[in-house]
C-alpha cells in the first residue's frame, strides 16, 4: 500500500521543484500517484536484472510484421 | 457547386490529376467551408488563405505544363498546430507557446508537401495535447460536427472536427494514448496510430519521447493508407525511426481477407460498453464473419498495471519537458493539463526506468498470446459515444482522473506496447453521435489492419454520412 501523503508530496515540490503547493492541489496529487506508485511496486519485481529501456526497440523490430516488404 | 468536398481523398486526388478539377477551386472551397463552420466548430486556431492559394495555383500550373506531381498534389489537408513549420507560428493548443515560430519543419509535414499536399492551416487541439476531451481554455473548445453539446474527442479535435465536416481531406494528429483514435471514433472518421518509430516525430511538439506517434485522420481507410505511406519511413533526423522498408499500402488495401483470423478478446475491451456500441461491434462481427473472416476467441493479458505504468512514464516524460514552465508560469496552463502533467514531478526515476524497461516484456507477452492466434484484434475504439461537455469535469478536479482512464481505457495499453491500431466508424448511437471499431496488430501490420479496414468499408456506407452541420 502506498505510503504517499499529501505533506510527501508538498515537500518534494517545495525542496526538489522550489514551488510550493496547496493543500487541495497536493491532496489531488497524491490521490493520482498512489495506485501507480503500488502498480509500480507490484510490477517492479518482476524485470530482469540484464533488461534495459532500450531493448523494447529490438522487440519491436524482432516481432514486426513481415507481410507486404516484398 | 462543392459537392467535390464530399468526396474522398483518392476520388478528389483522380479529378485533379485528370484536370477535371483544379486545385484553385477545390482550395477555395475548402477555405469557404472552413470559414463557414468555425464559428459553429472552432476546429481551426489559424487559416493561411493566400499561401495555400498560392500553392494550389502553382500545382494548376505544374499539371498544365505536364509535370510529374506527387500522390496528394492539390489536395487540402490541415493539421494538429503542434507540428513546427520554419519560422511560422506553431502554438501547441497553448498560451505559453502562442508566439512560438518553429526552429524547423517537421518530417512529416515536409513528406506531406513533397507529395503535393496543401496546408489549409493549424487546427485545434487540447493544449499541449493533453487529454482526451479536446477542450481547450485558450483558443475555445472544438465542437463534434455532429452534435455542438457534445465533445470531439481529442487531443486531436480540431482535427477530427474539420475531416468529418468536410472542410478537409485529411489531417495528421498525434497520439500518445489515443490522441488520434478517440476524435476520429467520436467524430466519424478513420484514424490510425501507427507502430511507434513507424513515422518521424522530428519536428512534433513532444509530449512523451516514449509513447508520441503521429499519424492522419481521413474520411475513408484508403485515404489514410495513401497519407501514411507518404509520411512513414525512416528519417535521419530523428534516430529512433524504424529503417524497415515501407510497403505500398494501397496495394495492401486490396489484398485477400478470407484467410485472415480476427481475435475477440475475451476480457477487459469489451467490459462497460453503452449498449449502443455493444450493438454495434456485434453487427461489425457479423459483417467480418460475411466476408469470410475466421473469427476467434483471444484472452488477452491484463492491461491494469499497463494503464498505470503507462501513465507514471507518460507523467515523468511530460513534466521534464514542461518542468521550467510549471515552476514559472502556472497560471498559463489549463488546470486539467496542469495536474495530469505535474503529478510527474512526484515519482523517483527508478519507477519511470521500471516502466520503460517492463514495456519490452509486455509487448512480447501481447504478441506471444494474442498474435499467435490472430492477425488482428478487434475491439471498441471507445467504450461510449462521444459525452456532452457539461458533464465532463475538466477543471482537473477529484472526478478527472477517472474521466481520462475511462475515455482513454481501449486505446492507452495500445500506446503503451507502441502496437499499430486503426479506429474506423461503425454506425451511430444515442443522439446520433458515431461509434468506431479498432482494430489492433502486431508491430508494423499496418497494412493488414488497412486491408480489413478497407474490405469493410466497401461493404458499409457509414463513411460516407455526412454530419448536418455540412449541409
Amino acid at each position: 500500500m502506498s505510503g504517499i501523503t499529501s505533506e510527501f508530496v508538498k515537500t518534494i515540490a517545495s525542496i526538489w521543484h522550489r514551488f510550493s503547493l496547496g493543500d487541495e492541489e497536493a491532496k489531488t496529487l497524491t490521490n493520482m500517484l498512489a495506485p501507480m506508485d503500488d502498480a509500480g511496486e507490484e510490477v517492479s519485481s518482476s524485470i530482469k536484472f540484464d533488461l534495459e529501456p532500450s531493448d523494447y526497440n529490438r522487440a519491436l523490430e524482432e516481432l514486426g510484421d513481415e507481410e507486404g516488404l516484398g | 457547386m462543392t459537392d467535390f468536398l464530399n468526396f474522398d481523398l483518392c476520388k478528389t486526388s483522380e479529378l485533379i490529376a485528370s484536370g477535371e478539377l483544379s486545385a484553385a477551386e477545390l482550395t477555395k472551397a475548402s477555405i469557404d467551408r472552413a470559414e463557414a463552420l468555425q464559428p459553429k466548430l472552432n476546429s481551426f486556431i489559424s487559416l493561411e488563405k493566400d499561401e495555400v492559394l498560392e500553392a494550389a495555383e502553382s500545382i494548376d500550373k505544374g499539371l498544365r505544363q505536364g509535370e510529374s506531381v506527387g500522390s496528394l498534389a492539390g489536395i487540402p489537408l490541415a493539421h494538429k498546430d503542434m507540428f513546427y513549420r520554419l519560422g511560422k507560428i506553431t502554438t501547441c493548443g497553448s498560451k505559453i507557446r502562442s508566439k512560438f515560430k518553429g526552429d524547423r519543419t517537421s518530417t512529416a509535414l515536409s513528406r506531406l508537401e513533397k507529395a503535393g499536399a496543401l496546408y489549409l492551416g493549424g487546427l485545434n487541439m487540447s493544449e499541449f495535447a493533453v487529454g482526451p476531451i479536446g477542450n481547450n481554455v485558450h483558443y475555445g473548445d472544438c465542437l463534434n460536427p455532429w452534435n455542438q453539446e457534445h465533445t470531439p474527442g481529442g487531443s486531436s479535435s480540431g482535427s477530427g472536427a474539420a475531416v468529418a465536416s468536410r472542410t478537409v481531406y485529411g489531417a495528421l494528429g498525434s497520439d500518445t494514448g489515443g490522441s488520434i483514435r478517440i476524435p476520429s471514433a467520436m467524430c466519424g472518421v478513420v484514424g490510425i496510430k501507427p507502430t511507434q518509430t513507424r513515422v518521424s516525430r522530428f519536428g512534433l511538439m513532444p509530449l512523451s519521447f516514449s509513447f508520441d506517434c503521429s499519424g492522419p485522420l481521413t474520411r475513408t481507410v484508403r485515404d489514410a493508407a495513401r497519407i501514411l505511406h507518404t509520411i512513414a519511413g525512416h528519417d535521419p533526423k530523428d534516430s529512433t525511426s524504424s529503417r524497415r522498408k515501407v510497403p505500398d499500402y494501397e496495394t495492401e488495401c486490396d489484398k485477400e481477407v478470407a484467410s485472415m483470423r480476427l481475435g475477440i478478446p475475451s476480457n477487459y475491451f469489451y467490459d462497460g460498453l453503452e449498449a449502443d456500441v455493444d450493438r454495434l461491434l456485434r453487427d461489425t462481427r457479423k459483417i467480418f464473419e460475411g466476408l469470410k473472416v475466421e473469427i476467434v476467441s483471444v484472452d488477452v493479458p491484463s492491461h491494469d498495471h499497463i494503464n498505470l505504468i503507462w501513465a507514471a512514464a507518460l507523467a515523468a516524460e511530460a513534466s521534464t519537458i514542461h518542468r521550467k514552465w510549471l515552476r514559472d508560469r502556472p497560471d498559463d496552463y489549463g488546470p486539467m493539463v496542469k495536474r495530469r502533467i505535474e503529478f510527474g514531478l512526484y515519482q523517483p526515476a527508478t519507477r519511470y526506468l521500471e516502466a520503460l524497461t517492463l514495456r519490452e516484456k509486455y509487448l512480447r507477452d501481447y504478441c506471444d498470446t494474442v498474435f499467435s492466434k490472430c492477425d488482428a484484434l478487434l475491439t471498441p475504439t471507445m467504450p461510449a459515444v462521444a459525452p456532452r461537455y457539461k458533464d465532463l469535469d475538466v477543471g482537473g478536479g477529484e472526478s478527472m482522473p477517472e474521466l481520462v482512464l475511462m475515455l482513454s481505457r481501449n486505446t492507452r495499453p495500445i500506446s503503451y506496447l507502441g502496437l499499430p491500431a486503426l479506429s474506423v466508424p461503425c454506425g451511430f448511437g444515442a443522439k446520433g453521435l458515431p461509434a468506431a471499431f479498432q482494430l489492433i496488430g502486431r508491430p508494423f501490420s499496418e497494412g493488414k489492419l488497412f486491408r480489413l479496414g478497407n474490405v469493410y468499408q466497401k461493404v458499409t456506407d457509414w463513411h460516407n454520412t455526412i454530419p448536418a452541420i455540412v449541409e
